[in-house]
């Protein structure tokens, strides 16, 4: 449209009213649409659909809107209130993603989904990530991979006769601190020495069954076509047989794959113990304790794992690795992740000068901090131990040093780049089903050493999809 | 009635010239390397590392006591020099009786600056070298091998 001169040219006071506000709100959303905005045109944009927008349907939305040429064109939820979230929260971001309460609708009606993230509870994965399999998608599942083996085990099946990924959020596995220490200090350093134990534990104290926002309650006779049986039990699915594998898959199956990760083979056995002791209204587990046998190659290592819910006592939560030279405690939290030296073992000074590990500069084990009126202590200074030895038989105290690797990322990023860089032919899948296959085996099986109450084992052969 | 024990030998001059002797090199050494250690920063010694640390030492007692900060920055451009000075005096016996009595006035000083911080480890260090010092204060009559040596009382 051009101006004719009879058209005033100036200005007038509506006009720079109307015109400055629209500034002002694009100035305010500029951020958004840079981070979320996908490319245009670019035909190594992804589209992908999401099944299940709960809590940790939102967590990997969150974390996938980082990640450039990500299109999200399809929403799925059988709750309208989960599904609108997920829907503007897309929307919000410059996606436009079409809503869908059943899968199988969004599956037949959206051709031009080429990956789908599954986000459900656990007794949907198999069914949901089985059927995405079918309709040619690659599939982004949450861990535990399902609630039962033969679940699992169909999903590495369906994965092999379409010929598409199958990635398990066992997110640790794409962390690059996880990977640093994996290859780095354990695989090509040793720095650990001969890894004799290992441990890990997630205490959470006690909360409260989800409930329910007002006038959101979905009819029963929808939710038992989904195979739920009340609200209630949709809401709170962890705490329930029929749908979870209790905390032990809820928490543990993060941990527990780190073990299987980190010591480079799968149990032998397992004994366990738990029990349904603080929450009445609930049916599985509050609290397992898990003891493992794992045959490395330097021998047997016992792995204990702990989870406990009615306690977050015991230093939050935290993977322990132990060598007869070090120790390696590592967490998704970087303030719980420390080296400790065993003060038989070769000084680390060389794995500092090499870049290796660097000292702490804060924590435990770090420096005392200088005061306002010291100057920086010579690097050879002596620190005066302030923990006095009460028993002879005590050891002398672990010496606390670092990694050199930080996540600057939301935790769950990594790993869903690792499935996408894997569609596009780049990299190579970091928690393929096949390997998501061992641990949950290895996971569920606690389940079954509680109810029996003695050591259960395991065959090479219970691995293997 | 028993016979009293017979009274223990007195130490000869020649344990309490060693006894001083040690104890002077100790609080020497000490003194002196005290001073030398106000010129290091980052392994390296030089007038302008002093500077920077002296100044961050004054400003750092001045933000956390009530001592101005003129006083403290005069104290602690001239702490390091008089450490020096005094320790060499001290290893090589330079007038030791009044060397001793100013150096136990600094540790008093300096003592008084943490304690104006509230830094009490800091404080019972500086305490036993003032014990230290007393003490040689006690045994300087048997001080020898100076090389400036008292009048003799």
């Amino acid at each position: 449209m051009t101006t004719t001169p009879s058209q005033p040219t100036g200005l007038t006071r509506r006009d720079f009213l109307s015109a400055g506000a629209k500034l002002g709100a694009a100035m305010l959303a500029a951020p958004y649409i840079a981070r979320a905005a996908p490319p245009a045109g670019g035909g190594d944009t992804i589209n992908v659909a999401l099944i299940g927008c709960g809590e940790e349907g939102r967590v990997l939305l969150n974390a996938a809107l980082k990640i450039p040429a990500i299109r999200f064109v399809a929403v799925c939820d059988i709750w309208p209130y989960n599904r609108r979230y997920g829907e503007r929260l897309l929307k919000k971001f410059g996606h436009d993603a079409k809503p869908y309460e059943d899968y199988r609708e969004m599956l037949s009606d959206s051709p031009g989904i080429d990956a789908v993230i599954v986000a459900t509870p656990d007794f949907m994965h198999a069914e949901h990530t089985n059927a995405a399999l079918g309709a040619g998608k690659h599939v982004y599942c949450e861990k535990l991979m399902s609630n039962t083996v033969e679940g699992a085990r169909s999903m590495v099946a369906a994965s092999r006769r379409a010929g598409r990924l199958l990635q398990i959020g066992h997110q640790r596995r794409s962390n690059p601190r996880y990977i640093y220490a994996h290859d780095r200090l354990l695989g090509e350093a040793h720095i650990l020495g001969r890894v004799t134990a290992a441990s890990a534990q997630w205490n959470r104290a006690v909360t409260e069954d989800l409930g329910c926002p007002a006038h959101q309650e979905m009819p029963e006779a929808v939710l038992q076509r989904y195979g739920y049986a009340n609200m209630h039990e949709f809401r709170n699915w962890r705490w329930f047989k029929k749908y979870s594998g209790g905390v032990i898959s809820d928490l543990g199956a993060h941990q527990i794959d780190i073990f299987n990760w980190m010591l480079g083979a799968n149990p032998t056995s397992v004994l366990a113990g738990g029990g349904r002791d603080y929450y009445t209204n609930h049916e599985w587990y509050d609290n397992v304790t898990a003891i493992y046998e794992f045959p490395t190659s330097t021998g047997t290592v016992r792995a204990v794992y702990q989870v406990e819910t009615t306690t977050s006592a015991g230093g939050g939560y935290h993977e322990y690795v132990m060598g007869d030279e070090g120790a390696l405690k590592i967490s998704e939290n970087p303030k719980y992740t420390r080296l400790y030296r065993e003060a038989r073992a070769p000084e680390w000074d060389k794995w500092v000068g090499s870049g290796l590990i660097i000292r702490p500069g804060t924590g435990e084990g770090a420096l005392p901090p200088v005061k306002p009126w010291e100057k920086p202590r010579p690097k050879l200074s002596m620190v005066s131990k302030s923990d006095s030895t009460v028993d002879v038989r005590e050891t002398a105290e672990l010496s606390a040093w670092d990694m050199p690797v930080v996540l600057d990322k939301a935790i769950h990023q990594p790993h869903l780049e690792n499935f996408f860089d894997a569609m596009r032919g780049k990299a190579a899948l970091l928690s393929p089903g096949e390997v998501a296959f061992a641990t949950a085996v290895t996971v569920l099986k606690v389940n079954e050493a509680v109810a029996a109450r003695r050591m259960l084992s395991f065959a090479p052969e219970d691995f293997t999809a | 009635m028993n016979e009293p024990n017979p009274p223990a030998p007195a130490p000869s001059p020649c344990e309490y010239t060693w006894a001083f002797l040690i104890l002077r090199l100790f609080i020497g050494l000490r003194t002196f390397l005290e001073g030398l250690e106000k010129f290091e920063l980052g392994g390296t010694y030089s007038f302008a590392n002093y500077y920077q640390n002296m100044g961050k030492m004054a400003q750092g007692i001045t933000g956390a006591s009530f001592l101005p900060l003129w006083a403290t920055r005069n104290y602690a451009h001239s702490l390091g020099y008089v450490l020096l000075l005094l320790g060499a005096a001290l290893l090589l016996g330079v007038k030791t009786r009044m060397t001793l009595i100013l150096t136990g006035l600094l540790y008093v000083s300096l003592a008084f600056g943490l304690m104006a911080v509230q830094e009490n480890e800091g404080v019972a260090w500086l305490g036993i070298y003032v014990g230290l010092i007393a003490g040689a204060l006690v045994l300087v009559r048997h001080d020898r091998f100076g090389a400036w040596p008292d009048r003799r009382s």
